[in-house]
């Protein structure tokens, strides 16, 4: 990255943990934190010293990640790919789909604890639901997006269905379905952590809200700026793969 | 591979549209020689699209046959036809090296093998230093010879073009039926080309069929037993036009009225 954008992007933070820290110092030292306090409990929660379990918790957060998002492409592009090739299949159900979305997710992670209890599965179907939706409508998207005309090229020169679809329907829609994927993998992240703040046994989400609840304030911001740390990384991958893809059309 | 032999029997054609139904072609007979240079004219929507199309197998008929050196056409077949459309249809993600070899690739043709006959196409149409760019990169008449390319690659006896050069300018028109007729004197494919143009079909053609106004169907056929390159001012030329116009100007008019 250029000095350019690091050094106003430095000056920004700096003035905003100043603001933090002179507001903080002010107010009940109980329930607001300063970065000065927050450093040092950072700096505990990485040795180690203030949650020892902490690797094992976030390493179950990222697995449910995985999963749920891992589900949620595999579901999402099926799904996509049902409905968009077949337009009587797309008629019929991409509107109910698109007013599914609309719903606010959150209220359907109650049943989802039902049915699927305090453990993982319940977050990882949660992660899943968010992340499904954006990734079947880049994709019904993206198949709008195909030119028939090179459809109709690519068969004057003897493509076969599957290898329409390779060589001409995936190329044209990558960068819709790549910004589908980045999407639906920032949603499987935070109904996954979300769904560990409302109610778990583990993982990070369940870390925040436990020292959340027992007031240790300065080890809940620490805890929240791991989890925006894990969000940065996971994101920064995405944005890897799909640089890696715009390449590859 | 040099020129094949077509045979249109009794060929109609139906589209069921939003409207109605629509007739495109009735009763097409036609019959296309090895070498030959046949061009369709007529007015637009009078079929000469949708005849192509079914010629090259995207379209099957509803009634009537298609027929290419003995075989009967039932879908696209690449060994045996090569199309090239109005709109040229290169993928936007492949440079033109990539496209030009898009039906050697299908073929399962190597990649090496692919690229180089490709580059030695693209070598003689002047884009040779063209071949690693990407068709947003081209003008409008370097795409259309990247598409004929991909077309002359595959090397079919036949090669089919759908209004060309209908989206080029005058003079770049002009320039490149020059060039086509240079490729297909050494080539000797048969070129079935459809076009509304008259300087084009006389320009061109050994053989040039007009066709009427919707219900499509074959008015007349007139040959063009002339040495190439024409001189479109010469008198011979001139009574062909005349000839030519006449055919054509009454169907234009059906169309018009219509």
């Amino acid at each position: 990255m250029r000095r350019g954008v690091v050094l106003p992007r430095a000056a920004i933070v700096g003035v905003l943990a100043l603001g933090w820290e002179i507001t903080a110092r002010s107010m009940d030292p109980l329930l607001y934190v300063p970065p000065s306090r927050v450093l040092p409990a950072l700096g505990r929660l990485v040795a180690l010293e203030s949650f020892p379990y902490l690797p094992e918790h976030l390493w179950l957060t990222l697995r449910e990640i995985l999963i749920a998002y891992a589900l949620a492409v595999g579901g999402g592009i099926a799904t996509g790919f049902a409905l968009g090739l077949r337009p009587g299949l797309g008629r019929i159900y991409a509107p109910l789909l698109g007013a599914l979305y609309a719903v606010p997710s959150v209220v359907w992670y109650p049943s989802l604890m039902l049915l699927f209890g305090l453990g993982a599965a319940s977050k990882i179907a949660f992660g899943f639901l968010l992340g499904f939706f954006p990734i079947t409508l880049a994709v019904l998207a993206g198949v709008r997006q195909v030119d028939p005309h090179l459809v109709t090229v690519a068969r004057a020169f003897g493509a076969r269905p599957g290898t329409v679809f390779a060589r001409v329907m995936l190329p044209s829609m990558l960068s819709t379905l790549t910004g589908g994927l980045r999407a639906g993998l920032a949603l499987s992240v935070v109904g996954v952590i979300v769904g560990e703040v409302l109610g778990s046994k583990a993982g990070l989400g369940y870390l925040i809200n436990y020292a959340y609840g027992l007031l240790r304030t300065a080890d809940y911001v620490a805890l929240v700026l791991v989890a925006l740390a894990l969000v940065l990384a996971i994101d920064g991958v995405a944005a890897l793969g799909e640089r890696r893809a715009r390449r590859w059309a | 591979m040099t020129g094949s032999h077509i045979v249109v029997d009794r060929l109609s054609k139906r589209y069921d549209t939003s409207t109605g139904a629509v007739q495109a072609l009735t009763d097409v007979s036609l019959s296309v020689g090895p070498r030959e240079f046949c061009t369709v004219i007529g007015p637009s929507g009078c079929g000469k699209s949708t005849l192509l199309a079914m010629i090259g197998g995207l379209l099957g008929p509803d009634e009537g046959s298609i027929v290419i050196d003995g075989r009967r056409v039932a879908g696209p077949d690449p060994r045996r036809v090569a199309m090239v459309f109005q709109d040229p249809g290169l993928f936007p993600w492949l440079t033109a090296l990539d496209n030009v070899a898009f039906g050697l690739e299908l073929q399962g043709i190597p990649r090496a093998e692919r690229r180089r006959i490709a580059a030695d196409l693209l070598g003689p149409l002047g884009l040779r230093e063209f071949a690693l760019k990407y068709p947003r990169e081209l003008s409008g008449g370097m795409r259309q010879r990247v598409a004929i390319a991909r077309a002359l690659a595959i090397d079919s006896g036949i090669v089919l073009m759908d209004e060309p050069f209908g989206a080029l300018d005058e003079q770049t028109r002009f320039l490149m039926g020059e060039w086509l007729l240079d490729v297909w004197t050494r080539a000797r494919k048969t070129v079935v080309f459809v076009t509304h143009s008259l300087q084009e079909a006389l320009a061109l053609s050994t053989r040039v069929v007009v066709m009427t106004a919707r219900p499509g169907r074959i008015k007349s056929v007139i040959d063009l037993p002339l040495p190439y390159p024409r001189d479109l001012e010469s008198p011979e030329i001139a009574s062909f036009r005349a000839k030519l116009w006449g055919e054509l100007r009454e169907e234009s008019l059906k169309t018009m009225n219509q």
